[in-house]
Parts: C-alpha cells; structure tokens; sequence
C-alpha cells in the first residue's frame, strides 16, 4: 500500500479551495487548503507536502516565494503554479526556479487532477486519476 | 443756389446721421432683452439681426464727410466772393475821394489865381462818369442821388463861371463872380461830404467782410472737430470696442476655455460674421479635441484590458471549476450543497460583469455633462478601474479626502479620464511595493480644489519638464504610450476652468496638483452652460 500523498493547495479565491479541495480528495490524496500565504507558509515549515499547488499573483506574498520557501524546505516537493494568461513570464520564472509544472486560470479541476497524477508518479507514487 | 443747395444735402447728411444714432441708441436699451434671447437660443435670434455693417457705416461717414467739406468749400468761396465785390467798393471810393480831392485844388487854383478852370471841368466829367459806372457799388452806400445831384450842379456852376468869364465886361461881373464862388465852394464841400461818408463806409464793409472771413473760418474748423470727434466715436468705437472683445476671447481660448462668443451689438456687421466665423472654428477645435480625448481614452483602455483581462480569469475560473464539480458530483451531493454552488456561480457571474462594465462605462463616447460632483467620488472610482492594474503593479495606494469637501462643476467621465492618466503614470514610474499618495483637498487658492497625485519615482528632468504637456511627446517605450495622456488632461482641465501644475525633484519623485474651481463658478457662466445643455448643443461650453 503506497504511502498517502499530501497535498497542500494556495489561493487567496475562497471558491477555488472549497471546489478543488473534495476534486483532488477523490485521487485519494490528503488535502490542505489555505486562502492566505502566511498561513500556508507557516504550514509548510511544520510539515513537509508532497505537492504544493499555489497561485501566483496574491495579495502579501506571491506564487513566487512560496516556491522559494517550499524549495527550502524539501527539494523533493512538487510545486505546480497556478497562473493567468498575462503572466507567461511569471510562470517562466517559476519553472527557471523549480516549479513542478504550471496551470493556467482558467482550468477544469481535471486538468488540475492530471498534473496532481503526473506530479505524484515523478514521486514515485501512485493515484488512481479517474479521468 | 450752389450754397443752397449745398446746404440741402448737409441737413439731409445730418438727419440721416441722426437716424444711425438714434437706432444705435435703441439697439443699447435694448442689450438687455437681447441677453434673454440669447437664453433661448443663438440660432433663434441670428437671422432677425438687422444688417448694419461696418462698410456702410464707412460710406455714410465718408459722404458725410464729402458733403461738409463742400459745404464748407461753398462758404468759403461766397466770402471771397463777398471780399471781391467789397475791393470793387474800395476801389471806387478810393477813386472818388481823389477825383473829389483833384477838383477841389483846381477850384482853390482858379480862385486864388484865376487859372485852371478847364482842367477842373475835365476832373468833374471824370468824377461823374465814375459816379455813373459804379452805380451798383455805390447806390448801397451813400444818397446817391443827391451825391449825382451834386456833382451835376457843381458841374453846372463851373459851366457858369467859365461863361461869366467869356464875358468880363458884363454888368455885376464882380459879384456874380463872387456868388457863382460861393456856391461852388458850397456843392464844392457837399462833394468833401459825401467822399469822407464813403470813406467811414469803406472801413466799416472791410471790418465787416474781415469778420464774417474770420467767422466762416472758426465754424469750419468747430464743425470739423466735432464731426471728427463724433466718427471717431461711433466708428472707432465700434471697431476698437470689437477688437478688444476678440482680443479677451482669444485670451480665454488660449488657456482652452472655449466659449460662445455672444456679439454684443444687435446688428450684424462684419464682427458678427467673425464671431459666428470663430464660433464654428471652436466647434470644430473642440470636435477635433474630443475625438483625439477619445482615442486617447480607448488607448488608456488598452492599458486597462491586460489588467482587466487578467482579473477576469477569477471569476470565471471559479465559475468553471464549481461548475465542473457541480456536473461531476450532482448525484452525490446534498441539495444544500448543489444551492450553494448554484449562488456561488450567480455571484461570480456578477463579479465578472461588474468589471467589465466599469472599464466599458469609461471606455464609451459620451456626451460632455456637466453637473456638481464630488472629487473624492470621481477618484475612488477612478481607482476602482485602475485597481487590477495597480494589483499587478504591487503599488500600495494612498488615498486622503478631506472631509467636507465641496462638490465641484465638471463632467465624471472626463475627470476620471484625467485622473486615470496621471495614476497609471505614476504606475508606470513605482516601483513593485512602493507608495503612490493621492490628497483630495481645499486649495490654498480660494475657490479651488485640488487634487495631488504624488509618486516617489526617478523625477522628471528639466530638459523633458518643458515638454511633459505637448501633445505626442512621451518617455515611455513605442507602443506603450502615445504622447497624448498630458496634453489632453490639460486640455479637459483647462476646459472646467482649472489647472495643472507639477513639482518634481529627480531621484524624489513628482506630484501633479490638479486644481477645479469649486461652488462659486460665475452665474453667467454657470448659466450659459446650461443654456447650452438646454438647447442640446455639442460644444461643451463652460
């Protein structure tokens, strides 16, 4: 039996914790969800996630530097950065810096399900994706 | 019959002059109910002017003028003429006196030594042809018959004596002698009389003539100074009061305040056509002005879109995701649930929609209207369509409004347009995580309000100070921005009566102070303004 993938999810729209939190829970993975970055980032020092799914324009602290802080903590971390349309340079930055993958806003929760499923195999882990 | 007639054609000048002033006299008590027409409208009134233009008034100043020069031309010749005849008179006399004084030595000749009787004949025939020939000259002057009278007895008496002496040895030779001398020492005398009388006659028609001269002379030069003074006032008058009104309009319109300029005198004349001339100029200044403030807003816009885009991926990715969800676990889920993402979809929907009819209420042509609004107002939803721009810049906003603030006379959308340009310029020179500080406050100019906008950026140079408000000059980068943000807040600025004005220290940063003016816009104005939004004009007029 493979071990429970941890996930934590960022983003500072309320709605997009509450909708993805039960969708990625159904790959059977462990879900945290946080609205803002300080708690999350306070979180992630306590306990080390598999996968972090982040946005990366926020109000206090950007996408940018919860990777920096994720990437601290564990080097084996997936973060995937969650991104809009006008920030193709953002998202470039982040991956130059080791973010796993990135998602364009805005997305389908299976599109966000299909990078969980690829992030967690290139952990060597297992998930039943169901798309 | 020259002068008379002369004199006919400067009563009619005069009348017909009379008549001009009486109808511009008419025209100024009148000013005032034409103010009233003016409030109904400029184009009800333009056609029911009555033409008097500046042309005709040249040509009846200028035949006026002919007529009193050839009246006074006129008068000039009949006292020379007058002085011709009284040198005739002179002459006449002249001559008379000396024949007169001639005869008498002849006679005091003959009585003392007997001779020259002939001679003294000879003198009188003279004296009474002069007599006889200037009868016109003389009959005026002197009793001319008793004056003829006396020559012709005088005459007789020397026919007498010169027989009397043919016959020297006639009876009572002596004393006829003596009586016939006698008498004629007598007319001799009357004659003497007469000469001195034409004499005192000559100086009193030469003071006489030299006078009226004078006279004539005096009234031209009285006449022509008052007429002079009197076309200097209604003419140049008119055309100075004219130029001077131009002059202060265009003073106005230099600082881009356009206004109607309402022509003053109630008939049309050549001012009135520059006037409706300059009026169609600023209509079509101020159309050129709101096309090019429209592209400059669409530009603007732009600038907006990629924020406003960007920000729009929010709610619609909230929208897809519980939509998603809503599709996958419909089945599963308790109808609380399945309300709640339902009012979630609702509610994000009308997210999105609020952004967007933001930036298209701004982005849309419309029409100037101008109404009392509060600055504080127009900022904050100016920020409000900035806010996804100034998100992504990271820039912290200070915004103070003084409380109590007074409500200001100008257009929302124009304003936010201003205000819009001079923040995503500060945007643009902040740096991620700094400070942009807006005060809405009371100016220290009195019945003014301002508006700072104050960025703590790289300052502007001297050399590019001068130039920040012409039209197309920019710094930033092709394809970023077109020159125009400046140019045309001053111009909307200006239009409202304001000013901008900007302090800046390179390497501390700049401040644009936006100054209105506030409650106490002139009642004229203020009135004309509406008139103009009464009457549905499109030239915003201030």
């Amino acid at each position: 039996m493979a071990e429970i993938v941890k996930v934590l999810l960022l983003d500072d729209e309320p709605i997009v914790g509450k909708r993805l939190k039960p969708a990625i829970a159904k790959l059977g993975c462990e879900v945290e969800v946080f609205e803002k970055p300080t708690d999350a980032l306070k979180r992630i020092a306590e306990k080390e996630f598999d996968i972090v799914v982040t946005d990366i324009r926020m109000d206090e602290v950007d996408g940018l530097e919860v990777l920096q802080h994720v990437m601290d903590r564990s080097r084996r971390t997936k973060v995937i950065m969650i991104t809009g349309y006008a920030m193709m340079e953002l998202a470039r930055q982040a991956m130059e810096k080791g973010a796993f993958d990135f998602i364009a806003k805005p997305f389908k929760p299976d599109d966000l399900r299909a990078v969980i499923v690829k992030a967690a195999e290139s952990l060597g882990m297992s998930l039943q994706d169901r798309s | 019959m020259f002068s008379d007639c002369l004199d006919k054609w400067y009563i009619c000048g005069l009348k017909r002059l009379k008549r001009v002033l009486d109808k511009q006299l008419a025209k100024r008590s009148t000013a005032e109910s034409d103010l009233e027409d003016n409030v109904q409208g400029l184009a009800d009134r333009r056609p029911r002017r009555r033409r008097f233009t500046i042309k005709a008034h040249i040509y009846i100043v200028f035949v006026v003028s002919l007529v009193i020069a050839m009246s006074i031309g006129a008068a000039l010749l009949l006292t020379m003429f007058m002085m011709e005849k009284n040198l005739h008179f002179i002459e006449t006399a002249n001559k008379y006196v000396y024949l007169v004084y001639e005869t008498r030595d002849r006679e005091s000749d003959y009585v003392l030594y007997g001779k020259g009787l002939n001679e003294s004949l000879e003198t009188v025939r003279k004296l009474e042809e002069i007599v006889l020939e200037h009868y016109g000259d003389l009959k005026k002057n002197i009793d001319y018959e008793n004056m003829v009278r006396n020559i012709e007895k005088y005459g007789k008496l020397l026919e007498d004596v010169e027989e009397l002496e043919g016959t020297p040895q006639a009876a009572g030779f002596a004393e006829k002698k003596e009586k016939l001398k006698a008498e004629l020492r007598k007319y001799g005398s009357e004659m003497l009389n007469a000469a001195d009388v034409l004499m005192k006659k000559e100086v009193e028609s030469t003071d006489k003539m030299m006078l009226l001269f004078r006279l004539v002379h005096i009234y031209a030069l009285v006449f022509l100074f008052v007429f002079i003074l009197m076309v200097l006032h209604l003419l140049g008058y008119r055309v100075l009061r004219s130029l001077n009104r131009f002059a202060s309009y265009t003073k106005l319109m230099a600082s881009g305040q356009y206004m109607n300029i309402v022509p003053d005198n109630s008939y049309s004349d050549e001012f009135y056509d520059l006037s409706l001339a300059i009026d169609q100029m600023l209509k079509d200044l101020d159309r050129q002005q709101n096309i090019l403030a429209q592209s400059q807003k669409l530009r603007a816009v732009g600038t907006l879109t990629a924020g406003i885009a960007h920000e729009l991926n929010n709610p619609i990715n909230n929208i897809t995701l519980t939509a998603h969800m809503l599709l996958e676990d419909y089945n599963d889920l308790p109808d609380e649930e399945r309300l709640d993402m339902v009012k979630d979809l609702i509610e994000e929907a009308g997210r999105a929609r609020n952004i967007v009819r933001n930036l298209l209420d701004f982005a849309r042509e419309s029409e100037t209207i101008m109404e009392p609004i509060g600055l504080g107002e127009v900022l904050k939803e100016t920020l409000k369509l900035a806010n996804h721009q100034i998100k992504i810049a990271g820039v912290n906003m200070d915004l103070k409004i003084a409380s109590n603030m007074p409500r200001i006379h100008g257009d929302r959308h124009q304003l936010e347009q201003v205000f819009l340009n001079l923040i995503l310029n500060a945007l643009d020179v902040t740096v991620k995580g700094g400070l942009i500080k807006i005060e809405v406050a009371v100016s220290d100019e009195p019945n003014f309000a301002a508006v700072k906008i104050t960025d703590y950026g790289q300052g502007i140079p001297d050399h590019i100070l001068h130039h920040i408000f012409d039209p197309f000059f920019t710094t930033k980068a092709k394809g970023k921005g077109t020159g125009l943000g400046l140019s045309v807040s001053q111009g909307i600025i200006a239009k409202h009566g304001g000013q901008i004005s900007v302090s800046t220290k390179v390497r501390r940063g700049t401040t644009f102070n936006v100054k209105l003016p506030i409650t106490t816009i002139p009642a004229d104005l203020d009135k004309r303004s509406e008139t103009a939004i009464d009457t549905q004009m499109t030239q915003p007029v201030l």
